[in-house]
């Protein structure tokens, strides 16, 4: 069993990899892609809203600023966005350093309006900002100069090295100090504060780390639909998906989003395969949601782990039960009852200065 | 002997409530002083005070002579002043060991990014929990634990900053006779190892036992100190806790 989780992410490395070669048609090549794509961003959004319980609906602001600042860049500069999207989502990161600094004050029901607010914000000024995003009708960019047969392999190679790193530095931050951090503030931000963790500038890390990787899906996302507008690139629904599948999957748990990005795109593709494109798979998805918030309310992945531990030991609790006569003297058990008395009578207890 | 905390008339409104009112008082270094008072007096306001979770209206606060009014209560532990709460607050979905970690003085971004758990954190984290009798659990998560296990991790994850002074807010509330003997000794011996207490607590019995010096608050202003035999006897105290 532990062999098997050891050695399952190399697993669905290699299946990922030979993927596109076994299914060849261009579909399935975008349907991949945006997969990884979501995954991605719900991993990086994660490290926000799972470690550290601050919950943001308005990702997609970065999404579509770092969508926004590649097409930008490669009309106007000539700028690859295969290496411009992780260097302009610097800008995205920097942006939303300053920005949770400011939205950060706030937690709650407060910070996700918030975060509401910062979304539109980002749409109304990409609508109105007309001369650097020409406005409603949107930016169109360069073709990659793929062949057109494969032209969608390399976005879904590229897509699944970014959701590799994006792992590995989530993985990296819940090991380290930094994560532990987070987890507490998701806990108890005034206790963590008041033992000394500077709860601020956590968050506002967080909130910088999640924004990039965020941003870097959003660049490759804008070189692949080669056209974007403001409607689609601030789009809700994106901060509402990242949400979906990382709840679906497990919060707060490393593979939670990418297991529920596994799932949640697919079915909306056949969903949306079944019924043609109406927005009914909006209304299903949302019948799902519902029954997954009733009868999985944690995720897939924390329900498996609970079952499975309750598989292995069958009464954990009972490691906690050692009497107080035992703390009192570990070599001498005595009976707890015995102890009780002794300390009512308040004669014969043995302190730990004694001993 | 050197006073190691000390507040100078000490002011705290809220509406038309003085909750601490024109309050000024001093913790001896290497005592045990205990705060006590009937329900309502200003305690626990007194301890948020300290504490930084609130700001007086007036007065200042000084450790180890150094004025610490309006620091931050993030800071004041890295200064060496710890508390535990009345109701028991741990990180409820980190493990045992985890707790203990969370309040390890960290600076700068390397230490940051650096491992949750060091090695030498995890040593005395481990030999702390021992003392307190839960280094067997050090790896359930905190909420598993029974409620005495709980108040004993928050006692022991606030001497990993290495305090100099720790505030304990009702550290024998809700918790059995026999584990508040174990308290008290613990709170003896690591006050023989230097650590000064300051401790509000409603069981009488303990403060007497327990304390060198006691001070007395009755609606937010102190109305005795001393040691505990006299205050035990002071007519001022007996009127506030019973009446006239």
């Amino acid at each position: 069993m532990g062999r098997i989780l050891r050695w399952w992410p190399f697993v669905a490395l290699i299946a990922l990899l030979i993927f596109p070669w076994v299914y060849r048609e261009p579909y399935y090549h975008v349907l991949g892609f945006n997969v990884l794509l979501l995954a991605t961003m719900a991993v990086s959004w994660n490290i926000l809203g799972g470690y550290a319980g601050y919950t943001s609906l308005g990702h997609a602001a970065f999404f579509g600023l770092g969508a926004y600042l590649v097409a930008i860049a490669a009309n106007e500069l000539g700028w690859n966005p295969l290496w411009s999207a992780p260097l302009l989502a610097l800008v995205v990161m920097v942006v939303a350093l300053g920005l949770g600094w400011i939205m950060l004050r706030t937690s709650g029901a407060a910070f996700v309006i918030a975060s509401i607010a910062m979304l539109l914000i980002f749409r109304l000024l990409t609508l109105n900002l007309r001369g650097i995003t020409k406005g409603a009708p949107g930016l169109s960019q360069p073709l990659p100069p793929w062949s057109p047969e494969f032209s969608r392999m390399p976005f879904y190679y590229y897509m699944l090295f970014w959701l590799i790193i994006v792992l590995l530095v989530s993985a990296y931050i819940r090991r380290s100090r930094f994560g532990l951090g987070l987890l507490a503030i998701r806990d108890d931000e005034g206790k963590a504060e008041m033992v000394g963790v500077n709860t601020t500038l956590y968050k506002v890390l967080a909130f910088g780390i999640s924004a990039y990787f965020v941003g870097v899906a959003g660049g490759i996302w804008s070189y692949h639909a080669t056209h974007i507008s403001p409607i689609f690139a601030f789009d809700l629904i994106i901060g509402v998906e990242m949400i979906l599948v990382t709840m679906l999957g497990g919060l707060g748990m490393l593979w939670g989003p990418v297991l529920g990005a596994f799932i949640y795109v697919p079915a909306t593709d056949l969903i949306l395969f079944q019924f043609g494109s109406s927005t009914i798979h909006l209304v299903i998805l949302g019948g799902l949601m519902v029954l997954i918030l009733l009868f999985l309310p944690q995720g897939i992945l924390p329900t498996i782990s609970n079952w499975l531990d309750e598989r292995r030991t069958p009464r954990a609790a009972h490691t906690g039960a050692r009497t107080m006569a035992e703390m009192y003297d570990a070599d001498k058990p005595a009976p707890a009852l015995e102890a009780t008395g002794a300390a009512e009578s308040g004669s014969t207890i043995i302190t730990s200065q004694e001993r | 002997m050197t006073d190691l905390l000390r507040a100078e008339n000490l002011n705290r409104q809220f509406g038309g409530i003085k909750a601490v009112n024109d309050c000024s008082i001093t913790v001896q270094k290497g005592s045990i002083t205990g705060l006590i008072g009937p329900n309502g007096s200003g305690k626990t306001t007194l301890f948020n005070l300290i504490t930084g979770v609130y700001k007086p209206n007036s007065g200042d606060i000084y450790l180890n002579q150094k004025k610490i009014t309006g620091v931050p209560a993030s800071q004041l532990c890295h200064l060496g002043l710890s508390r535990t709460f009345q109701i028991t607050r741990l990180f409820w979905n980190l493990r045992v060991l985890e707790n203990m970690i969370v309040p390890v003085r960290h600076v700068g971004i390397r230490s940051l990014f650096g491992p949750g758990v060091l090695r030498n954190e995890e040593e005395r984290a481990i030999a702390l929990l021992k003392r307190v009798g839960l280094d067997h659990m050090k790896d359930e998560p905190a909420r598993k634990l029974s409620f005495g296990q709980q108040k004993l991790l928050e006692f022991a994850a606030v001497l990993m900053s290495n305090p100099d002074i720790v505030l304990l807010d009702e550290p024998a509330g809700g918790v059995n006779p026999t584990m508040i003997r174990f308290i008290m000794d613990l709170i003896r011996s690591l006050n023989k190892e230097g650590v000064t207490f300051l401790v509000v607590e409603h069981n009488m019995s303990m403060v007497m036992e327990l304390c060198d010096h006691v001070l007395v608050l009755d609606t937010g202003e102190k109305i005795a100190e001393g040691p505990p035999h006299i205050i035990q006897s002071d007519p001022v105290v007996l009127e506030a806790y019973l009446g006239e």
